[in-house]
């Protein structure tokens, strides 16, 4: 995967270990988190992909989950609430060559950031967006999030809530993403290796990864929970390929804990990047200053 | 006459605003020097419209005061602008005869020195079978009365219906002809007639503040442009759009001016020069990412074009009233650069000084441009791009690189920066507090450290004369500010006050904020007056001028709404009442000389 660019960037023999990206920067996340499975699965995904990490942009907002950039040995990126998605196309744009991820919680990226995730979907650039989606404002110590479900009590719902959460699978699917898929911490292999997949897939890439709050989540949704609830879509027979088959799986969110790949385009369209570069190439040089 | 102002008013339809433009084209071939304001109702299409150009034969500073021609195709439109076209007992009143008036019953307060009726709708109809040949009519009268730019003008409308079949050419040429007769035939006080050029137009161009701003930004290495449409600053993108990949570049037009701010942060953090550009209400919601700039240290030029606020405002008129809102809307403590530009023209050399800055610092800079300097047209001499000198960021060299800390607390407050692709430079930028290696910190010693440095960085900029012009006698007692478009109505006044025998000078900064105390204190130093005049109803430098620095006792401020014309009359009548107001009371000069 690793190309010599203008940034600078080497050719690099793809023999890297989990310890090569990781930082030395001890996590915030509380004992338990979820997000640690997360941060493991990400290591393994990259040592497979094999791009040196100063070659990857990792950005994410504000949350417990957008922490994660500070736990790579990437170019990290810890932005705003709810701005991950527009600052990493500006980046995947100002240099095409970089690998750019992107990353957040529930909240940044359905709630302060929902109107960005369609704009990015349709755009196509080629960068990879996870979502560590624990139903809680865990940071903010356990309000509603938008993927909370309806009737939970939380501290800005005494009474339960009177809504009805986002479903950020489908969501993704009706705006035309080329790559869905779901994991949970709890299946370590089956995550690491979606997120690989996400990365490789050339364009937007959406992991949905159900990462449990320890501290503010319910109970009966930790890992163990996970475990036995979790039915991976290539078991049940689920054909990736098939986007209406994908959506119509997705309605479950919430009630069935699918895993895997709902949806992959299987003729991936050119990504904005590469218009961007052909049309560099093509108007470069002719510019008629002042 | 050296110096001619032309105010024109009629329906959308009318073509005035056409006219006006085909005026400014054929000056500048001409080898004048004009600058050209159109002004609307707020209708999408239609409604009524009109424009002011004011011409002459050395640089011209403003858009001017009382007109000295005033061309009325209807008399509600044209007194729907009120103050914006006003006529005084010089002014030549050219007005539609199908309007019915008698000369003696013209809707005005004031008596002009000429009133002529035309029968310009019949003129043209006769001539072209067309109500629209009617501005060509009116280039035609203009042309005879005032003597200049026959042929150029005729040039201009051969290039503009050359196009449109022989039939339209023939037309439109027979209306301007016909505009041309009759005022040789009904000829005015040679007194009128504009003095020929002092040299050929050669390579001067008609341009806006827009326009020039894209085409600094270029000059000055912009690789990334986001943004989102808003008027007055649109044209920013419009232009960008088509050239900016020719040098490499890209530009998003975002979801929301938010994404638009954002993907330029991220575009500088890619290691790439970077910009947005937007109006009042766009300012508003970037200003949360204008934080995030200043904090992780990136490079950024946010270009605001000033209109009439709060809110939605006036959109399509110029307002200084987003002073406040650039230097004071980021939560937390911290200093953005502000630059303003004082012409057209010179929004070349402010866009290129706040890459410059913006690199240098690693800082966000804001531009206040403003509605009339981004989208009035002006003839401007070249621009001698030999004159700037680009500035890149500090990158880390092979040996910082090594063990590269990203907030190293250097003495100038500036560290190496690096960009994702460089090997050895990977750290983690973030909104949060950080400690030198980038790491989150909470720690209030830490927050001291950093926050002083990213102030102690833009130390520099304070002694940056050359962002200021400073004219007149050093010791006079009455001192004048101005910024913005209002710069050149001071720059005007001031002038023409010194020529009167008034011992007055001027200060316009260029670098608005953050406020060069010393320059400020160095010009105050004799003054017994001074007076900031600005285009906002609070007068906002004034007052933020007021919370950096000692001021004279007299340091009085003279400010109008957005909408509200300033023209160089009103100011010399300030200047004029200070100066006999300084003769009658001599106070002490308030700021001690050290």
């Amino acid at each position: 995967m690793s190309t010599t660019t203008d940034c600078g960037c080497q050719p690099t023999p793809a023999t890297y270990t989990v310890k090569d990206f990781r930082s030395n920067l001890k996590p915030i996340w509380c004992p338990g988190c979820g997000d640690y499975g997360v941060v493991t699965a990400l290591y393994r995904a990259l040592v497979n992909i094999g791009r040196p990490p100063h070659e990857i942009a990792f950005i994410s907002g504000i949350g417990c989950s957008s922490r994660i950039p500070g736990y790579t040995t990437a170019y990290g990126f810890n932005t705003v609430h709810g701005r991950a998605l527009p600052i990493a196309q500006g980046i995947k744009m100002a240099n095409p060559d970089l690998m750019v991820l992107v990353a957040g919680g529930d909240g940044d990226g359905f709630s302060i950031g929902g109107g960005h995730v369609p704009h990015a979907i349709r755009r196509n650039l080629d960068l990879t967006y996870i979502v560590m989606d624990n139903h809680i404002y865990g940071l903010t110590k356990g309000q509603l999030s938008p993927t909370t479900p309806r009737g939970a009590k939380t501290p800005t719902s005494a009474y339960g809530s009177i809504e009805e959460p986002v479903n950020p699978l489908l969501y993704v699917l009706a705006y035309g993403a080329g790559f869905v898929a779901q994991g949970v911490p709890a299946d370590m292999e089956g995550l690491s290796n979606l997120i690989e997949e996400a990365i490789r897939y050339p364009g937007f890439a959406f992991v949905n990864i159900q990462s449990p709050c320890i501290t503010f989540g319910e109970p009966d949704d930790q890992l163990k929970a996970q475990k036995s609830r979790m039915r991976k879509l290539a078991a049940e027979g689920h054909d990736p390929s098939n986007r209406l088959r994908a959506m119509d799986l997705a309605q479950a969110y919430g009630t069935e804990l699918y895993t895997g790949v709902f949806y992959r385009n299987p003729n991936p369209p050119m990504t904005y990047d590469q218009h961007i570069r052909e049309r560099q190439a093509e108007l470069r040089g002719t510019a008629d200053l002042v | 006459m050296n110096d001619l102002i032309i105010g024109m008013a009629g329906s959308g339809g009318d073509g005035i605003v056409s006219a006006g433009e085909s005026l400014i084209s054929a000056f500048s071939r001409e080898g004048y020097y004009a600058i050209l304001t159109k002004s609307f109702g707020s209708q999408i299409r239609g409604g009524e419209s009109s424009c002011r150009l004011r011409v002459a034969t050395s640089p011209v500073l403003n858009p001017g005061g009382t007109l000295s021609v005033a061309v009325v195709l209807n008399w509600e439109d044209f007194i729907r602008f009120g103050g914006e076209l006003p006529v005084g007992p010089h002014t030549v009143v050219i007005y539609e005869k199908k309007t019915g008036v008698e000369p003696e019953a013209i809707p005005l307060q004031v008596r002009p020195a000429v009133v002529v009726a035309v029968p310009m709708a019949e003129m043209a109809m006769k001539a072209a079978h067309t109500l629209q040949a009617k501005n060509n009519v009116v280039l035609g009268l203009l042309a005879g009365w005032f003597g200049f730019g026959r042929q150029s003008i005729l040039e201009g409308i051969r290039r503009k219906f050359g196009k449109k079949g022989p039939e339209a050419l023939q037309g439109n040429e027979q209306a301007f002809a016909a505009g041309f007769d009759y005022a040789e035939q009904n000829p005015l006080d040679a007194k009128y007639r504009l003095d020929p050029p002092r040299a050929g137009g050669g390579k001067r161009r008609v341009t806006d503040g827009n326009e020039i701003c894209a085409a600094a930004a270029l000059f000055a290495g912009c690789k990334f442009f986001g943004g989102y449409p808003i008027t007055p600053a649109t044209e920013i993108m419009q232009h960008l759009q088509k050239d900016i990949w020719k040098h490499g570049g890209s530009l998003l037009q975002a979801e929301d001016e938010i994404a638009g701010i954002a993907a330029a942060v991220g575009a500088s953090y890619a290691g790439r020069k970077a910009m947005t550009a937007t109006s009042g209400p766009g300012l508003s919601l970037k200003t949360e990412v204008l934080g995030l700039a200043s904090l992780a240290e990136l490079p950024l030029v946010c270009v605001n074009v000033q209109r009439g606020g709060p809110s939605t405002g006036l959109p399509t008129k110029p307002e200084q009233a987003d002073l406040f809102a650039a230097a004071f809307s980021s939560h937390g403590d911290t200093v953005r650069p502000i630059l303003a530009p004082i012409s057209v023209e010179d929004m070349f050399g402010i866009t290129v000084e706040a890459f410059n800055i913006a690199e240098e610092f690693q800082t966000p800079v804001i531009v206040l441009s403003d509605q009339e300097i981004a989208q009035r047209k002006d003839i401007v001499d070249p621009v001698d791009t030999s004159r700037f000198k680009l500035v890149e960021r500090l990158q880390p060299n092979a040996q910082e690189l090594e063990n590269y800390t990203r907030f190293r607390l250097t003495d100038s407050g500036i560290s190496p920066i690096s960009h994702p692709g460089l090997k050895g430079g990977s750290y983690l930028a973030a909104g949060i507090e950080h400690n030198e290696a980038g790491a989150p910190s909470s720690s209030g010693e830490m927050h001291a450290k950093m926050n002083d440095k990213r102030l102690r960085k833009l130390s520099p900029l304070l002694q940056r004369r050359d962002l200021f012009v400073i004219e007149g006698n050093p010791d006079a007692a009455i001192g004048v500010i101005g910024w913005g478009s209002i710069a050149g109505v001071v720059l005007e006044a001031v002038r023409t006050a010194q020529a009167q025998g008034i011992d007055v000078k001027l200060l316009i900064p260029k670098l608005i904020y953050p406020i060069a105390e010393v320059i400020y204190q160095e010009f105050f130093r004799s003054l017994r007056h001074g007076l900031v005049v600005e285009q906002s109803h609070q007068g906002q430098l004034h007052r933020i001028i007021r919370m950096w620095t000692d001021v004279p006792r007299s340091f009085t401020s003279m400010a109008k709404s957005g909408a509200n014309p300033i023209t160089p009359d009103d100011v010399l009548q300030r200047i004029v009442l200070l100066s006999s107001g300084s003769a009658s009371t001599p106070a002490p000069a308030l700021i001690p000389t050290p």
